[in-house]
């Protein structure tokens, strides 16, 4: 079995990992590692009762994945704490997203997950306050010049990033789920009033079930970067897998009629065709039918499913690495085009490739003689 | 198997084809690689080494190549690749071996996340592991190089792993790397140690690398107990000098020289914390040589 293929089954059904031969087990380790989903398979494995039973390179790697996840994750609930008891308790308090939340809700996509950034939504009137306020407390923005400001602060739906000086997080501080230009764009007061508050001692709160599922979605096929998209596409299959199997019917009608009044049904109807596509999802037939008002036409619909496939395969473990990256380049153009109108997207282009300075960045690769 | 076992022709068609699967200390690698001085150097440095199951498992899967672009003809590069993907700027093609081992030491790097990962050398004596770590130019690997000839067992010149539930010390035993000078001094040094043909221009200016001595490549599963954590700045013209340091200090530079400290948080924390209280610490500074290995048989010797 190729490696996309048996990590797409490890995760969808973990017992299925007690099948790996050695000589599989290598390319589905690295494909895990590029998808940042070693530390997950961990947990998933452990909770089959396959973790005794794994080749013994194979639970090193994966168990010590499960550590640097969990450290992450105690570091970011730390995090949280330091911002609830700071100067940010002076406002209302601020919706928790993405890892942020899953981590604070104990939800089960939360163990095992490499937690990167703090992401944070504050109503629009008030997100430049909660900037201005952080900064007291170190935290300071990047991406200074004027056109990258205009970026972020006009067309975006979160303000540039900010990194605490000492510690080095990334705070996204959040106005809304999508762009402003975006094609179709969700009214974040219907966000806000329909989330929830997090368990003391988070002073947090957390989207609503069928939000939090459908910010994922969004976060994922709004993307021109389906680098680490497995990743997205996993939070996603728990989510819905979770919330189904605990509020029932109750939480996909919730999730479609809300798809609907946010303008994002067509992205969910995508990601639910995808999810059950690789992760097996199971998704009753009701939202199925309800969403497929929403479908492509016949022409289109094909054409994307094949880059939603293709461009969720790893660069370790595919074995269609052309098409793939034929469907990268596709993800990207869309997710470009569906960003921002043609004129402005055309702008926007013209300056990064000839105007802005090329920054220095983290990914830039390193030369090889540091190391040795 | 040994690659001595191997052959030179069913040496090169595994790594032009499917894959050398080198074992070193605990991690088997992948390597593939059609460029002839990448087979020429692996036949003669790791001579020694266990060649492992090609329908098994590996760790870290690299790749040796030149780009897909025009720049394999003009002016040739060579690419290290990961699981598939670049990791670092391309380099002239001549320089595709040290490129290898700087990959390889990258994977350990970047790759393990279940043991504490050191930038340091280390060797064994008795059981007890020598750790030297320190920043490049201090004359760590010259060191450690002498040292595997007088007595020690080379743990590893680069990358130093400790086990994180008891802080036991080993490492891969691969072949060490040595620069401009040191290539010399070793030659003078250590007449029975092995080296590679010299490449010049690296970024690092000229390099070669020193086989490991047989006995060590053998031994390369066997951890070490913490004994000594040394310190070692060369200074030209300086006298032989071995200073002891307090635990706390050399907590702070040991972890200093740590890939994943951070990462591992408490893990991390109480492992190197136990490797130092169970090591003798020591700042050393040294010009010359012949009197550093002496003075590190003092040390094992307990004088």
């Amino acid at each position: 079995m190729d490696a996309d293929t048996a990590l797409h089954l490890a995760l969808a059904r973990p017992e299925s990992m007690a099948e790996r031969s050695a000589a599989e087990w290598a390319p589905l380790l690295a494909a895990a590692r590029e998808s940042a989903l070693l530390g997950t398979l961990w947990h998933l494995a452990d909770d089959a009762g396959l973790a005794e039973d794994l080749p013994e390179p194979v639970a090193s790697h994966l168990w010590g994945a499960a550590l640097i996840a969990e450290h992450r994750s105690q570091a970011l609930v730390w995090e949280l704490h330091r911002l609830a008891e700071g100067l940010l308790s002076r406002m209302s308090p601020g919706v928790a997203l993405k890892g942020a939340a899953y981590l604070a809700a104990g939800l089960p996509n939360a163990r095992g997950r490499l937690a990167n950034d703090i992401d944070l939504l504050f109503p629009r009137s008030e997100v430049e306050r909660a900037e201005k306020l952080l900064f007291f407390e170190g935290w300071s923005g990047t991406h200074h010049n004027v056109y990258d400001q205009r970026y972020y602060r006009e067309w975006m739906h979160e303000l540039p990033p900010l990194v605490h000086q000492h510690r080095g997080t990334t705070l996204d501080l959040h106005h809304n789920i999508l762009p402003e230009t975006f094609r179709g764009h969700p009214d974040p007061a219907r966000l806000r009033q329909q989330s929830q508050a997090l368990p003391e001692p988070f002073r947090f709160r957390v989207l609503c079930p069928a939000h939090l599922v459908l910010h994922a979605i969004v976060h994922l096929f709004s993307e021109t970067e389906w680098d680490r998209g497995l990743r997205d596409l996993y939070d996603i299959h728990v989510l819905l897998d979770h919330f189904g199997a605990r509020d029932g019917d109750a939480f996909w009608e919730h999730f479609v009629a809300e798809a609907e009044a946010l303008n994002i049904a067509w992205m969910a109807e995508r990601a639910l065709w995808t999810a059950n596509r690789l992760l097996l999802t199971e998704i009753p037939p009701e939202p199925v039918k309800r969403l497929a008002r929403a479908r492509a036409g016949i022409a289109l619909r094909g054409l994307g499913r094949w880059s939603f496939v293709h461009g969720l395969h790893t660069r370790a473990g595919s074995i269609t690495p052309r098409r793939d990256a034929v469907a990268r380049g596709m993800l990207f153009l869309r997710g470009h085009w569906l960003k921002m109108p043609a004129g402005l997207l055309a702008r926007h282009l013209f300056h990064k490739a000839f105007l802005a300075e090329k920054p220095e960045t983290a990914t830039a690769q390193p030369q090889p003689d540091q190391h040795g | 198997m040994r690659i001595a076992d191997l052959g030179q022709t069913r040496l090169q068609c595994s790594l032009a084809g499917r894959g050398l699967y080198l074992r070193t200390g605990p991690f088997t690698s992948r390597i593939q690689s059609p460029i002839a001085s990448v087979a020429r150097s692996i036949e003669s440095l790791y001579r020694d080494f266990e060649v492992a199951d090609s329908q098994g498992f590996y760790d870290f899967h690299c790749e040796l190549r030149a780009p897909r672009s025009h720049r394999r003809f003009y002016r040739p590069q060579v690419l290290f690749l990961s699981d598939r993907r670049s990791v670092f700027k391309p380099l002239a093609y001549h320089q595709a071996y040290p490129m290898l081992e700087w990959g390889l030491n990258w994977c350990i790097a970047n790759q393990v996340p279940h043991r504490l990962v050191l930038h340091a050398a280390a060797l064994e004596r008795d059981g007890k592991a020598l750790i030297l770590p320190a920043p490049p130019g201090s004359g760590k690997s010259t060191l450690c190089a002498a040292l595997a000839h007088h007595g020690w067992r080379l743990l590893t010149d680069e990358s130093v792993l400790v086990d994180l539930a008891t802080s036991e010390v080993s490492g891969p035993a691969r072949p060490v790397s040595l620069k401009n000078d040191s290539i010399r001094v070793i030659r003078d040094a250590c007449p029975s140690a092995v080296l590679s043909t010299p490449i010049a221009d690296t970024l690092k200016g000229a390099v070669a690398h020193m086989r490991p001595p047989t006995d060590a490549v053998r031994r390369g599963h066997e951890t070490a107990r913490p004994g000594w954590i040394v310190f070692p700045r060369y200074q030209p013209g300086a006298p032989t000098r071995l200073k002891p340091r307090t635990a706390g200090s050399g907590f702070m530079q040991l972890i200093a020289n740590a890939f994943n400290y951070a990462a591992l948080g408490a893990r991390g924390f109480h492992s190197a914390g136990r490797l130092v209280e169970q090591s003798a610490c020591f700042d050393f500074s040294y010009s010359r040589l012949d009197e550093a290995i002496e003075q590190f048989d003092r040390l094992a010797d307990g004088r």
